[in-house]
């Protein structure tokens, strides 16, 4: 009998699933900005995307590069990897210093998949505490530093409104009593709402803005896995920006369907709530695009069952034409898998002309794409109240020249009272401040 | 039976319990595999993923099992077509653990289940051929 017969259709066999499953490199992340990014045929992975940079923090001296006419400096550094910056009225800076609490693997895959995003810096134990930056004379150079809250429970969101210090523990909004000027809290903080936690609890973060009123609090809150692949009873209430009624703590699913929504602001003028969402992973370079949109009432945004609009994920079983029907496109593209992590509006021209209508976004940066894509703060011009036009670098080189390795991340950004432009850097461990040069 | 055999006797050659051990962590898949394309439970397909993991690592086992007793002399001659059939299980196993590293419905349908069914296939005549890759040396006991 021959040997040769079953080894060599083995072998066949094999090479021709490694040459099915052969993926390309991600292409311009150019033709993915706007209302109508170009998006590829999904393709399925043998080995799972990864790529990611090694991060090595930054050396004396060293610092993100900016545009001409901008300068930037470090506000603060040796930070517990912070997320969210969150200036108050009275000039104070927020800094949320957190990260996951942690998930436990539930496949081999999620084992090495951890230790991966880990060499980026995805792994530091966050500081479960808010740090406030006091900068009284507007030079970037805080005179004051101190723990403002500590002990918290993987916090994200932050707002102050009428008095109370609302902090979005990833489990919880927690309402601390709290007048801007005072540096210490030391009451504990009183629950006003629950929010989707554990189990598993992969999208952890909740990002938090109150309305123009100060009526209500929206909170964002991410989807339990990528693409279900932890169960659909996990996903229950999760993928969903709320509506919290700050009065009473009562909550509702406001928008669904939008994967992790990781960071929200209020338009100013309009007082339209806009967010800034992550989408799925492992279908390809170029699929699907982070996006920033405006968030309707009741709307929903297609996770799982499909992406921009009706573009069906054959991942997610069983599927739902039905839902898949109803998928509201987003309003403007950022490309694929630059982990859009913040969003802030701008406040007219307090940096430069071309910056005066348009909101800022911080892409932490890509994990799963090669070439890498994100790692930089970019402004989204808008026209007639939407998003519009190509998207400008602002705040760059986050990874070093060679590509390779990554000296921080920007997640959080906010404008100053000074207008200038604020990012919180969590690799980095360092909250940055842009400035017009002039000043 | 020609001759008494002790309760602490091991049987040569040994690589085929590693084998047969490995081999039903494989054709488990075959069954949780078929449970996720039924009821789309997620667990079902990550049970497949521990199992197809557990029989690499007993494939491996086997392996190094074989090559001591090929060393010592332990055993006979390697009987190529059993070789092949447990080769090819488990290059095709070890895609398969790959697919199954997708994310949900794709990690099992439909590419993870036709190979856990081919898998499975080749395991039932390496089985039925007496797991064993290679001749016994005969009379040999412990």
């Amino acid at each position: 009998m021959s040997m040769a017969a079953p080894v060599r259709a083995g072998t066949l066999f094999v090479t021709a699933l490694l040459l099915a499953s052969c993926d390309g490199k991600g292409g311009d992340p150019a033709k993915q900005y706007g209302p109508n990014p170009v998006l590829p045929e999904p393709q399925q992975y043998l080995i799972p995307p990864m790529s990611v940079p090694q991060a090595v923090g930054w050396k004396p001296g060293e610092t993100p590069t900016v545009p001409n006419g901008l300068r930037i400096q470090a506000m603060a550094n040796g930070l517990l990897h912070p997320r969210i910056v969150y200036p108050l009225p009275n000039g104070d800076v927020l800094v949320v210093e957190s990260n996951s609490p942690g998930t436990k693997p539930f496949r081999p895959k999620d084992y090495i998949q951890g230790k991966v995003k880990a060499r980026a810096g995805a792994g530091d134990k966050g500081g479960n505490r808010i740090t406030l930056l006091r900068d009284s004379n507007g030079d970037g150079v805080p005179e004051l530093r101190t723990i403002l809250v500590d002990h918290l429970h993987s916090p994200y969101g932050v707002v102050w409104v009428a008095g109370m210090l609302y902090v979005a523990n990833t489990d919880a909004i927690l309402a601390f009593p709290f007048t801007p000027g005072e540096t210490k809290i030391t009451a504990p903080g009183v629950k006003l709402t629950d929010l989707p936690a554990g189990p598993i609890d992969h999208h952890w973060t909740k990002a938090m803005v109150a309305s123009p009123d100060g009526a209500k609090l929206y909170v964002g809150v991410g989807s339990n896995s990528n693409i279900t692949e932890n169960g659909f009873d996990v996903e229950e209430g999760r993928a969903a920006i709320y509506e919290v009624d700050r009065a009473t703590g009562a909550k509702r699913i406001y928008a669904s369907g939008t994967r992790n929504p990781t960071n929200l602001a209020i338009q100013p003028g309009t007082g339209k709530l806009f967010a800034v969402v992550n989408e799925r992973d492992e279908i390809g370079p170029d699929l699907v695009p982070d996006y920033l949109t405006s968030v309707k009432d009741g709307g929903f945004y297609g996770w799982p069952y499909s992406y921009w609009g009706n573009h069906v994920d054959v991942r997610v079983h069983p599927q739902r034409p039905d839902m898949v029907a109803k998928a509201i496109k987003p309003d403007y593209g950022l490309s694929s898998h630059v982990a859009t992590l913040g969003v802030a509006f701008s406040k007219g021209e307090t940096l430069s002309p071309q910056f005066t209508n348009g909101a800022f976004v911080g892409e932490h940066g890509s994990w799963d794409r090669d070439p890498l894509n994100g790692y930089q703060v970019i402004f989204v011009p808008f026209v007639g109240g939407m998003p519009s036009g190509e998207p400008i670098p602002v705040v760059t080189d986050f990874l070093a020249a060679d590509r390779h390795t990554v000296r921080g991340r920007p997640v959080g950004v906010a404008l100053d009272r000074t207008g200038a432009l604020i990012v919180a850097d969590d690799v980095g461990n360092t909250v940055w401040r842009v400035s017009a040069s002039r000043q | 039976m020609a001759r008494a055999v002790s309760a602490f006797e091991i049987q040569r050659p040994v690589h085929s319990f590693f084998i047969g051990l490995g081999g039903a962590l494989l054709m488990a898949a075959l069954f949780t595999d078929y449970m996720y394309s039924n009821n789309s439970l997620m667990q079902w397909s990550n049970f497949s993923a521990w199992l197809i993991l557990g029989g690499l690592i007993l494939a491996l086992v086997s392996a190094i099992v074989l090559a001591i007793e090929i060393l010592l002399h332990r055993t006979g001659p390697i009987r190529w077509l059993d070789f092949s059939i447990l080769a090819v299980a488990a290059v095709l196993s070890i895609i398969n653990e790959f697919v199954h590293t997708r994310d949900a419905w794709t990690t099992v349908v439909p590419t993870g289940i036709t190979l856990s069914a081919i898998v499975t296939i080749l395991l039932l005549v390496a089985g039925l051929r007496g797991w064993a890759v290679t001749d016994a040396k005969p009379g040999e006991g412990l």
